[in-house]
């Protein structure tokens, strides 16, 4: 207690050093835990992302795999289509439990009577959906009717109205899905009897009329059977069926990922490279200091103090400094960044979602850890070196 | 001591004030069209306008903070900060509002902004007034 109690005074002693040290080290540990959160937020969006996708596989036309990838990743509305015999053909073949079709529409760009302004329309199947279902058994205990629709977190029912409206037809928003934030969020899941229902009226009350081709699908969604390799069942649909591409789920957005990979080593290099020179110059700062009070930790041995106590006084500062440091980095990073989090995500163009708490508090104790024991590593020397100076030399000074 | 948080509360009155001007959907074009063809801007800009009706009250009280001299009007002005850093907060939040679409620039800039300029013109205000009471005993 007391050599914390002399560590403080030491640090309100010497204001200007000390402030010095801890800019120095929460600059470090903001820049650390921005990087940090920006790509962990990422890497978690994605996850979260492919597993409200839920399939194994997903089917899509040959040269449209980036459109879909773009349209799921960032919500950008898209149509690609393809022959809805592929359908048949994929869930004929061996290792494919379930199947079931997708139509991707899109909505009208800053449309009045849209939610939002660029909307993603997913129309599935309710006959064969696996990926939905659930969601709606758990949540509503029942599938959608007609006219009821669910959408992701961003999808609302605009203020003073009680319906989505979409090319002139009222559709009720039944529920919300979880928040992945990927392109999930700005779209909007509607039956096939929905959709239909809607292509007929807009040919009356919208101002740009729909069509939807009874005869084209968008995406197939394959479930593979427990204990069958999903690559295996890839190839062969690959094989087996012409004009499309199979995308297995781990392997959905590796465009992105693999940009994401090299951000991530290239961040990692300037962090290391910056914390480095924040230490040498922290290292420089607390041997300055020492020479500077050289005298007063000769007063302070002949007023009793041991060399052990001389030796973890300084070391207490500099951890003192470099925990607070830490924090306030940690803190004013955090709150930056899932205040600015959408901002950010936009910019970027990449998709992102705040990594749960317990992934946070790992983060937040291995910064922490890591500014202790690095700036203890810088004190160490100067440290050293006040505590096994001789007294009277240093008197005599 | 006062003299910094009055300097530190007139810097967050300013950008409480300028900030949104530039972060509101009618500076970035977006208006609402309304049937008759005239336009209308969006509820985050009277929002953003009401910002300058917070700032400027803000940045006199960081002025006569920096001036003040007596504990006892630091004390009052600091009351004064906390509210009026209260109100920067709840203006887009509650009293007013912002646009309804969530990745409207006033929902990703401007609110976030004024979140984090409120929150620090309290801590400064609640900072300038422990100081004070502190000088007081």
């Amino acid at each position: 207690m007391q050599l914390i109690r002399l560590a403080l005074k030491n640090i309100r002693g010497s204001g200007f050093r000390s402030l010095a040290i801890f800019l120095a080290v929460m600059s470090v540990a903001a820049f650390l835990v921005s990087i940090t959160l920006i790509i962990a937020g990422a890497q978690y969006s994605l996850d979260s992302g492919l597993k409200r996708l839920g399939a194994d596989i997903l089917v899509v036309p040959e040269g449209a795999e980036t459109k879909v990838e773009t349209a799921l990743l960032m919500g950008k509305p898209t149509e690609v289509w393809m022959p809805r015999d592929n359908l048949q053909k994929v869930a004929s073949i061996p290792g494919v439990e379930a199947a079931s079709p997708q139509i991707f529409l899109a909505s009208m760009y800053n449309s009045p009577c849209c939610s939002v302004s660029e909307m993603f329309i997913v129309v599935y199947d309710p006959a064969t959906d696996f990926t939905l279902s659930p969601w709606l058994e758990k949540n509503l205990g029942r599938s959608l009717a007609l006219g009821e629709v669910i959408g992701g977190t961003y999808i609302f029912v605009p203020a003073g109205s009680e319906y989505v409206r979409l090319y002139g037809y009222d559709m009720t928003l039944k529920g919300n899905l979880e928040s992945t934030g990927t392109g999930i969020d700005q779209t909007l899941f509607m039956a096939l009897d929905t959709a239909q229902a809607m292509e007929q009226v807009s040919a009356t009350a919208a101002m740009e009329e729909i069509y939807i081709n009874p005869d084209d699908i968008s995406a197939i969604m394959v479930r593979v059977a427990p204990g069958v390799d999903a690559h295996r069942v890839a190839i062969q649909i690959g094989k087996d069926v012409t004009g499309v591409v199979p995308i297995e789920s781990p392997k959905l957005f590796g465009a992105f990922r693999n940009q994401m990979n090299g951000l991530l080593w290239g961040f990692f290099a300037i962090t290391v490279i910056v914390w480095a020179v924040a230490m040498g110059l922290i290292g420089l700062v607390f041997s300055m200091a020492a020479n500077e009070r050289r005298r007063e930790m000769a007063v302070l041995r002949a007023l009793g103090g041991t060399r052990n106590f001389i030796f973890r006084s300084v070391l207490s500062e500099a951890i003192l400094l470099a925990l607070s440091g830490a924090v306030a980095g940690i803190a004013v990073a955090a709150s930056s960044l899932y205040l600015f989090k959408d901002l950010i995500a936009g910019s970027l163009k990449m998709p992102f979602l705040f990594p749960s708490i317990p992934s946070f508090i790992v983060l937040f104790s291995a910064i922490v850890a890591l500014a202790i024991v690095t700036v203890t590593l810088s004190a160490l020397i100067p440290a050293l070196r006040l505590s096994r100076q001789e007294l009277a030399i240093a008197m005599r000074e | 001591m006062n003299r910094i948080f009055g300097i530190t509360l007139i810097v967050l009155a300013l950008a409480i004030a300028v900030v949104p001007q530039f972060t509101d959907c009618y500076s970035q074009g977006s208006v609402l069209t309304l049937a008759s063809g005239s336009t209308q801007p969006m509820k985050c800009h009277w929002t953003a306008q009401a910002e300058i009706a917070v700032g400027v009250p803000l940045v006199g009280v960081g002025a006569m903070l920096a001036l003040s001299r007596r504990k006892g009007t630091a004390g009052s002005l600091s009351i004064m900060g906390i509210v009026l850093g209260a109100m920067a907060i709840a203006l887009p939040f509650s009293l007013i509002g912002t646009c309804a679409a969530p990745t409207h620039l006033c929902n990703t800039a401007m609110k976030p902004a004024l979140t984090a300029l409120g929150s620090l013109a309290i801590v400064a205000s609640l900072g300038a007034m422990v100081v004070a009471r502190r000088a007081k005993d």
